[in-house]
């Protein structure tokens, strides 16, 4: 037996000293890969922030360099004033929100359903979601379209509330049917003997207890919606509608050239879900993960 | 007598959603077929007339925009999925191991999925700018070229600098499914084999690829099918151009639709673009399950 063990004590002996120096040599190339890889797939966004800063003589000039010498906000002001970009900002915030705040609501009571309750077509309706919610969006923008003109709505945000409501149903359900399986079946029953009603747990004692489910599904339909491209460019043609997508998609137009305005209105855009990300970091990662492609 | 009441409640409860998804998905995905099969025609009378298998026979046999378009399709489709997947995988290796401040930097690798595809496109365009693009500008400062590289403007390279840019949009979802998967691997299995004499190479081959294999090729196809569709990114950057070296079926379909007003056409090759995702999708599972076995 201690023969046996020999070797190992005298392989122990060794290894620390030559484990350290090899975990440090391991520890300095991880960190420097890492480091690598944030500041090649961060530049663009860096860009697009130190662009947006400087004068436009920066921008256009035989030296770029990568800070604004000049720090300024005159193109977030030029944007904000001499455009229609508050307007823009306004109506994608609108739809967005109305969308989202309409598609949770109907999204929650579908969702608790067929997480809880033995139902005929449980199944399969969970199946039609997870299709449904597969299904490439861009095939549903002409029979949408024909829709929307038959009923004499095009150009109008209300189209559009239609369609991202539609669109963030099925994965507003699937997620929160993750998050509502996970709260222990217990207190359900508990409030049932109690003699409530089943609307009255599901509003008082359920919902309560899935906020964070709520708050994840809630940012990633504004996220979606405030980020929609197509259906608004397909739907909307007077500039007074305009989501901000597609508003500052036709400043490539109507400002050839003038990237000052362009760099600006892609930091308003984007400075909103960036911060919303940060925020709910969290719980957007789990909703990820939990119900949104594991199933 | 109680759980057909639970029932009854069930269904109320699903209700509203069943409508909507019924009324604003189902029924114009069924739309899209018949219309696909009208022309569509606003100035007559009759604004729809049945034409048959007209439009379909005219995509696959006259028009030669479709094939080339469903090639360029496919090429996009696998560059930024194969290229998105190996910057995953790789990232999310390096976020795997157990270091100080790696909740940090998975923050910050998932930073592109929130950047709005229009300013994705539109701050790329500006990166890849010919005059006064940062890019063309460290390559020349480096002294690697001498005159600006024409990224989005030369035919040859358009289809490789917007799948670049697909891919900074695509990779982060994969990478958060993909760190998740790595982080059920049991770390006993790496440390027995470890201590048997495998190198990190076979560790990697025969530990940690079958456990995130199924992951993997689910993700993989749920990117393609959001790469094959995509159009935001292309007709931002490109527009399909130039000489149609970046037009995709997404783009050709948009352009037949609100462009030349054909709608029917369009929707068949909406209804031609689902056909070949779905022969996708089945190929992909297929391959994966005999490779299983």
């Amino acid at each position: 037996m201690s023969l046996l063990q020999y070797p190992v004590l005298k392989k122990m002996r060794v290894v620390p000293l030559s484990g350290t120096y090899r975990r440090a040599f391991f520890l300095l190339m991880v960190y420097s890969l890492l480091l690598v890889a944030t500041t090649v797939i961060l530049f663009p966004i860096f860009w697009m922030a130190s662009s947006s800063l400087k004068p436009s003589g920066e921008l256009f000039a035989r030296d770029l360099t990568m800070l604004p010498i000049h720090w300024t906000l005159e193109n977030y002001q030029n944007v904000w004033v001499n455009t229609k970009f508050p307007i823009y900002f306004w109506n994608s915030f609108k739809v967005a929100a109305l969308s989202t705040i309409c598609s949770v609501l109907i999204a929650m009571y579908a969702a608790y359903a067929i997480a809880r309750i033995e139902f005929v077509g449980r199944y399969t309706y969970g199946l039609v979601l997870l299709i449904t919610q597969m299904f490439p969006h861009i095939l549903l923008v002409i029979p949408l379209y024909l829709l929307i003109q038959r009923m004499s709505m095009l150009n109008s945000h209300f189209a559009l509330f239609l369609a991202y409501t539609a669109f963030s149903l099925p994965f507003t359900v699937w997620l929160l049917r993750g998050f509502f399986e996970a709260i222990p079946a217990e207190l359900e029953e508990a409030a049932e003997i109690d003699g409530a009603s089943m609307l009255t747990t599901f509003h008082k004692i359920i919902l309560p207890l899935a906020g964070p489910g709520l708050a994840a599904v809630t940012m990633f339909s504004f996220i979606r919606a405030w980020n929609e491209f197509l259906f608004a460019l397909v739907f909307l043609s007077s500039r007074e509608l305009f989501t901000m997508p597609i508003g500052l998609a036709s400043f490539q137009e109507e400002f050839t050239f003038r990237w000052d305005l362009i760099m600006a209105g892609a930091g308003i855009i984007t400075l909103p879900v960036l911060l919303l990300f940060l925020l709910m970091q969290r719980f957007i990662v789990q909703g990820l993960l939990g119900g949104a492609l594991k199933g | 007598m109680l759980v057909k009441k639970r029932a009854r409640f069930a269904y109320l409860m699903i209700l509203p959603s069943m409508v909507v998804i019924t009324l604003l998905t189902l029924v114009p995905l069924l739309d899209g077929l018949i219309v696909s099969i009208q022309s569509q025609d606003l100035a007559r009378p009759d604004p729809t007339r049945f034409v048959g298998l007209a439009h379909y026979s005219r995509a696959l046999i006259e028009d030669e925009d479709f094939w080339s378009s469903l090639g360029r399709t496919l090429v996009w489709t696998v560059g930024s999925v194969v290229g998105a997947y190996c910057l995953a995988l790789f990232l999310a290796l390096l976020v795997n191991i157990d270091i100080q401040g790696r909740k940090f930097f998975r923050a910050l690798f998932l930073l592109p999925w929130v950047v709005p595809e229009v300013s994705t496109a539109l701050l790329w365009k500006w990166l890849y700018g010919d005059e006064f693009g940062i890019l063309n500008f460290i390559l020349k400062s480096l002294g690697m070229i001498d005159s600006p590289v024409l990224w989005l403007a030369d035919p040859a390279l358009a289809m490789p600098s917007v799948i670049a840019v697909q891919i900074w949009k695509l990779y982060p979802v994969m990478f958060i499914v993909l760190l998740a998967a790595l982080q059920n691997v049991p770390k006993e299995l790496h440390e027995a084999a470890t201590i048997d004499g495998a190198n990190s190479r076979q560790r990697f081959l025969y530990i940690t690829l079958p456990f995130i294999r199924g992951t993997s090729v689910i993700i993989t196809l749920l990117a393609s099918i959001w790469s094959f569709q995509n159009f935001d990114i292309i007709y931002l950057l490109t527009g399909g151009g130039p000489a149609g070296a970046t037009k995709v079926l997404a783009t050709l379909m948009y352009q037949k639709a609100f462009w030349g007003s054909e709608m029917g056409y369009a929707a068949a090759i909406g209804v031609l673009m689902l056909v070949v995702l779905l022969l996708i999708s089945i190929a992909y599972l297929f391959a994966y399950k005999v490779q299983k076995d």
